[in-house]
């Protein structure tokens, strides 16, 4: 289904995964930054596909899919299963900035993450309160990759939820999501009013290099 | 019923509806694959067929939409076992009423390149291998549904139209914007199914019968006239439990909208059952189909951008490697960012087709070809011509363009005609017919038409239609043949009028040898426009050019309002001084005053004008290898060392890096203008993984690498190892960088360098991305990690000097 795009993207987030965090952007990158917004806004389609599902089914109880998940889950008795994009034309303006303009490239990249992100949020919220209604709790979003739950799962969850129909999403091979602005969530859903587990930073992939814990912080710190 | 039935539109032909649905109701369990029903519940899927025939199906769509290899993994049964199992109960819940059984194929759930990493070959053979069995099994015909990609439906068309004999139907869906996921337009959709020899064409799925109606509309009107065109609508819209809106007999109550558009075969999709077949059978069988009244028109397309050539037409020339030193050897080195940033210039400069041509004395044109347009298609959206005699060249290139391009061309020598339009025909693309022959080109009107109505019988006598046909007068030089302007001119005209076809020239060849070939090029544009000129194939970067097509537009009211001409102009000033090229430029002087270097301030503050102007003006008076040393690379080292610092962010690191590499174009072009040698500080092969698509790292690491004056030969995303050891082999790099983002693309990383050590060359590997760390990449086999752009370029700077 086709999602509102939102009129205006985050900066102050797309900044943040440019590494200038808290920075005030100077004239320049101001304009740089109206520039790739401008472009994204008019290149993106957003569209997503959810699928519910009880807890016995996915994930699949066959797949091994970490401890990080299973604490993500813990206490919740189905899954609400995400899946969103922003659509092939942002893959090909970016593909065509990358080539010409390395600068609007890296601008738009990072604020079309966080319009993803934004599109999800708007997503989460809706489903939240649309379980509110039935007395019902989802946790956050949790994604294959994070922690020790492996990329792999990104097969199951698109298969359960038909995103190639769905909303155009595909798996590849490598498990990797295309078009390349898009991603797959997995929110718990509880009688009781949950939060889940962020997987943290010990089984992260990244914690060795990671700018954000250098700095005393991390990437999901609000 | 009989096939033929079908083709003769005389009565509406009755699809049948909703098979995923149906298998749910009819105890299908979560969990289970629905492709798998003809194995698991044979019993079943027979009467859900049953129903559908009993409800006056005359098309039953065997339950093979998902049978192919990638789905069926892992289930213990083969393509050619599911697809016989299924079209045999499809056959038996028919016997009684003698309807015909379709093999069902949907989209093979990847997405192709450049999306995604399935390559069109792969996709190729994967719906062969479903055709092939479907074939065997006995299906009355082929039917190739819900597809959004219309490169995938292309790739399953060819595989049908080359794997067996039975009519192809094919069926996308659009979403509500009348696009389908991936931007693909209801008119190329329709135009490029046509040309590849769909038998009829469709839409299905995603909407309810009012939504699409519009959609079905535009596509009566495109299809041309002896394709019969059908609609399989959803049940309605969905509700929020996964329901649809509307019942039976509001079904068929919005679908008698549908009689009078053309279409002429009608049947269901998602939430449709037998109930809703008979309805609609009750609604339509009373009634015949309206006649179909196609537009005939010369198009060429992409699956986004539906290029209607009704007036002047811009063909950007510029990716064309005659005469131009720096697009021979990208196209040596397999280097295609070159012509990519040349597409999308001139996609900004105005043109609206592009002609590639890729022959070159001394490399494969075939294979080069193929590889241009595929890279090309990832960035532009502009219909390509494409440009070549070489028959191989251009059978592969049309195999894998996506979408109606344009043959760059036959002549009037019967051989090439007999080689190269079967090849337009097949691929369903117009074509360019050179008005010379064997004895060479005639040197009056009289003679260039006599060739041109032969090369038109021909491609008609093929199928090829008028519309299709773009005959080229040809333009001669006006420094040796003065008189030839007007002979060519007239046959434009002459053909135009006297055989219906459309007309191209190249125009700058009318200059040549002469100075200040703009103002003939202008003027002689000018004329070609008058004359009945469709496609100029020209330079849109030359303003003056530009201008005329834009202001022949406002002058024949092809511009409404001039809005286009109006937007290109309003914040423009025309500035024109016609200098002596013998006095020496001195206006340049003050830009370099002592105390300031205006390209060292241009490039630190990242002001992208600004630098190439500033680098034109240090280049008049200082030699290019100081330019770069004591201005360009002084700036980038103050940037790079406040990035390092944390004084200077990402964003003004990459800006000065933009600011640069405009700087750097100036040089490159002064250097080349010269005729020197171009200095290059050493080669290196740069490389995103295979499996990986993320590459914006990589991008960042190839602009920063070639800020400092190294020769970047860039392979892309998606690499294979095989490809980056051939493109050290032949370039002697050495140093490479491989980027990978994911984890499960890193174990082809490692391979990558593998394959580097077996093939004993002697380079350093260079590794970075998202998960890799230092030790990551010590185990997998590389020489260096970096963790950005500017530690590869400190690398390289400590390595290549």
């Amino acid at each position: 289904m086709e999602r509102a795009k939102p009129t205006a993207i985050d900066r102050a987030t797309a900044l943040r995964y440019m590494g200038a965090s808290g920075w005030q952007p100077d004239d320049a990158t101001t304009a740089l930054l109206d520039r790739a917004e401008k472009m994204i806004l008019s290149a993106a389609t957003p569209r997503a596909a959810v699928r519910r599902l009880p807890r016995g089914v996915f994930p699949p109880p066959e797949l091994d899919c970490g401890a990080d998940l299973t604490r993500h889950l813990q206490g919740c008795n189905a899954v609400l299963l995400m899946a969103a994009t922003l659509g092939s034309q942002v893959d090909s303006l970016l593909r065509r900035l990358e080539l010409t303009d390395i600068a609007t490239a890296a601008a738009a990249d990072a604020l079309s993450s966080v319009l993803l992100e934004q599109v999800c949020d708007e997503l989460e919220a809706e489903w939240r309160s649309h379980f509110a209604a039935e007395h019902l709790y989802l946790t956050g979003r949790y994604a294959p990759g994070y922690g020790d739950c492996p990329l792999e799962l990104n097969d199951e969850l698109c298969l359960a939820v038909d995103t190639v129909r769905g909303c155009g999403l595909a798996v590849t091979p490598q498990h990797l999501l295309a078009p390349r602005k898009s991603t797959t969530a997995i929110l718990g859903i509880a009688d009781h009013p949950v939060t889940g587990t962020l997987a943290g930073c010990t089984t992260c992939h990244l914690r060795e290099t990671c700018s954000f814990r250098k700095q005393g912080t991390t990437c999901f710190a609000k | 019923m009989q096939i033929q039935e079908v083709f003769d539109r005389r009565r509406f032909v009755f699809l049948d509806g909703g098979m995923g649905t149906q298998l749910q109701q009819r105890g299908l369990q979560p969990g289970q694959k629905p492709e798998l029903a003809a194995l698991e519940m044979p019993d079943v899927l027979t009467a859900i067929h049953r129903d559908y025939a009993a409800a006056g199906a005359d098309i039953l769509l065997a339950n093979t939409f998902g049978a192919n290899a990638k789905k069926l993994a892992g289930c213990g049964h083969s393509v050619e076992e599911v697809v016989s199992a299924s079209i045999a109960c499809a056959r038996r819940a028919g016997q009684e009423t003698g309807a015909l059984v379709a093999l069902d194929i949907g989209p093979l759930g990847e997405l192709l390149a450049p999306a995604g990493t399935l390559a069109f070959e792969d996709a190729y053979e994967e719906f062969a291998q479903i055709i092939r069995a479907g074939a065997a099994a006995g299906a009355d015909l082929v039917f190739l549904e819900t597809m959004t990609d219309l490169y995938e439906l292309k790739a399953a068309t060819l595989a049908a139209k080359e794997n067996c004999s039975l009519p192809v139907f094919t069926s996308m869906s659009f979403e509500s914007r009348g696009r389908t996921f991936t931007g693909c337009t209801v008119e190329s959709y329709a135009v490029t199914a046509a040309g590849l020899g769909a038998d009829a064409i469709g839409i299905n799925c995603s909407l309810g019968p009012a939504e699409i109606l519009p959609f079905a509309q535009r596509l009566c009107r495109s299809v041309p006239a002896g394709l019969p065109v059908f609609v399989k609508p959803n049940a309605g819209l969905p509700n929020p439990d996964g329901s649809y809106n509307l019942d039976a007999a509001g079904f068929a109550a919005q679908m008698q909208e549908y009689a009078a558009t053309g279409i002429s075969m009608v049947g269901g999709c998602c939430g449709t059952t037998p109930a809703y077949i008979a309805k609609l059978k009750e609604t339509f069988r009373p009634l015949t189909p309206a006649q179909k009244i196609p537009l005939r028109r010369s198009c060429l397309c992409t699956p986004v951008r539906f290029v209607d050539v009704t007036g002047i037409t811009v063909v950007g020339e510029r990716i064309n490697p005659t005469g131009k030193k720096r697009l021979q050897q990208a196209l040596r080195d397999g280097d295609s960012s070159y012509p990519c940033a040349q597409a999308v210039a001139q996609a900004e400069a105005g043109a609206e087709v592009l002609d590639v041509n890729a022959g070159l004395p001394g490399i494969d044109e075939p294979a080069t070809l193929e590889r241009l347009v595929k890279d090309l298609q990832a960035v532009t959206d502009l219909p390509l011509q494409l440009d070549s005699s070489n028959p191989q060249a251009l059978a592969r290139a049309l195999r894998i363009y996506n979408g109606k391009p344009i043959v760059n061309s036959v002549n009037g020598e019967q051989s090439t005609l007999d080689k190269i339009l079967p090849l337009c025909k097949k691929y369903g693309a117009a074509v360019v017919g050179l008005a010379l022959d064997e004895h060479g080109i005639p040197a009056t009107a009289e003679g260039r038409f006599a060739i041109a109505q032969r090369i038109v019988k021909a491609a008609n006598a093929i199928g090829i239609p008028n519309e299709d046909i773009y005959i080229d007068c040809l333009t001669l030089t006006a420094s040796a043949q003065q008189e030839g302007a007007a002979q060519t001119l007239e046959a434009l005209t002459l053909c135009k009028k006297e055989l219906g076809v459309r007309t191209v020239l190249g125009i700058s060849n009318i200059s040549f040898g002469l100075p200040c070939r703009g103002y003939l090029n202008t003027t002689f544009l000018t004329m070609a426009m008058v004359a009945g000129l469709d496609l100029a194939i020209m330079n849109p970067n030359t303003p003056e050019m530009m201008a005329a097509v834009r202001a022949y537009r406002v002058l024949t009211s092809q511009d409404p309002q001039s809005t286009d001409y109006v937007a290109a102009y309003a914040d423009v000033q025309i500035q024109t001084s016609q200098v002596s090229k013998s006095a020496p430029a001195a206006a340049a002087q003050d830009t370099a005053a002592p105390g300031g270097d205006a390209l060292f301030e241009a490039v630190r503050r990242g002001l992208k004008t600004e630098a190439r102007a500033a680098a034109e003006a240090a280049l008049t008076m200082r030699d290019p290898l100081d330019v770069v040393n004591t201005s360009l690379i002084p700036a980038l080292d103050v940037v790079g060392d406040g990035f390092e610092k944390g004084t200077v962010f990402l964003p003004q690191l990459l800006q000065a890096a933009t600011a640069a590499q405009a700087a750097f174009e100036a040089i490159k072009a002064k250097i080349a203008a010269s005729g020197q040698a171009q200095g290059s500080k050493g080669k290196i092969v740069i490389a995103t993984v295979k499996g990986d698509v993320h590459d914006i790292g990589k991008n960042i690491v190839r602009v920063i690498l070639e800020n400092y004056g190294y020769d970047v030969l860039d392979l892309g995303r998606d690499v294979p190892p095989e490809r980056v050891v051939e493109a050290v082999r032949q370039t002697g790099a050495k140093l490479v960088g491989l980027s990978a983002l994911m984890t499960t693309t890193v174990p082809n990383m490692q391979a990558t360098i593998e394959a580097l050590h077996a093939a004993k060359l002697d380079c350093k590997v260079m590794v970075g991305g998202a998960v890799l760390t230092p030790s990551y990449a010590k185990d997998i086999g590389a020489d260096y990690y970096c963790k950005d752009a500017k530690a590869s370029a400190d690398l390289a700077k400590q390595l290549l000097g």
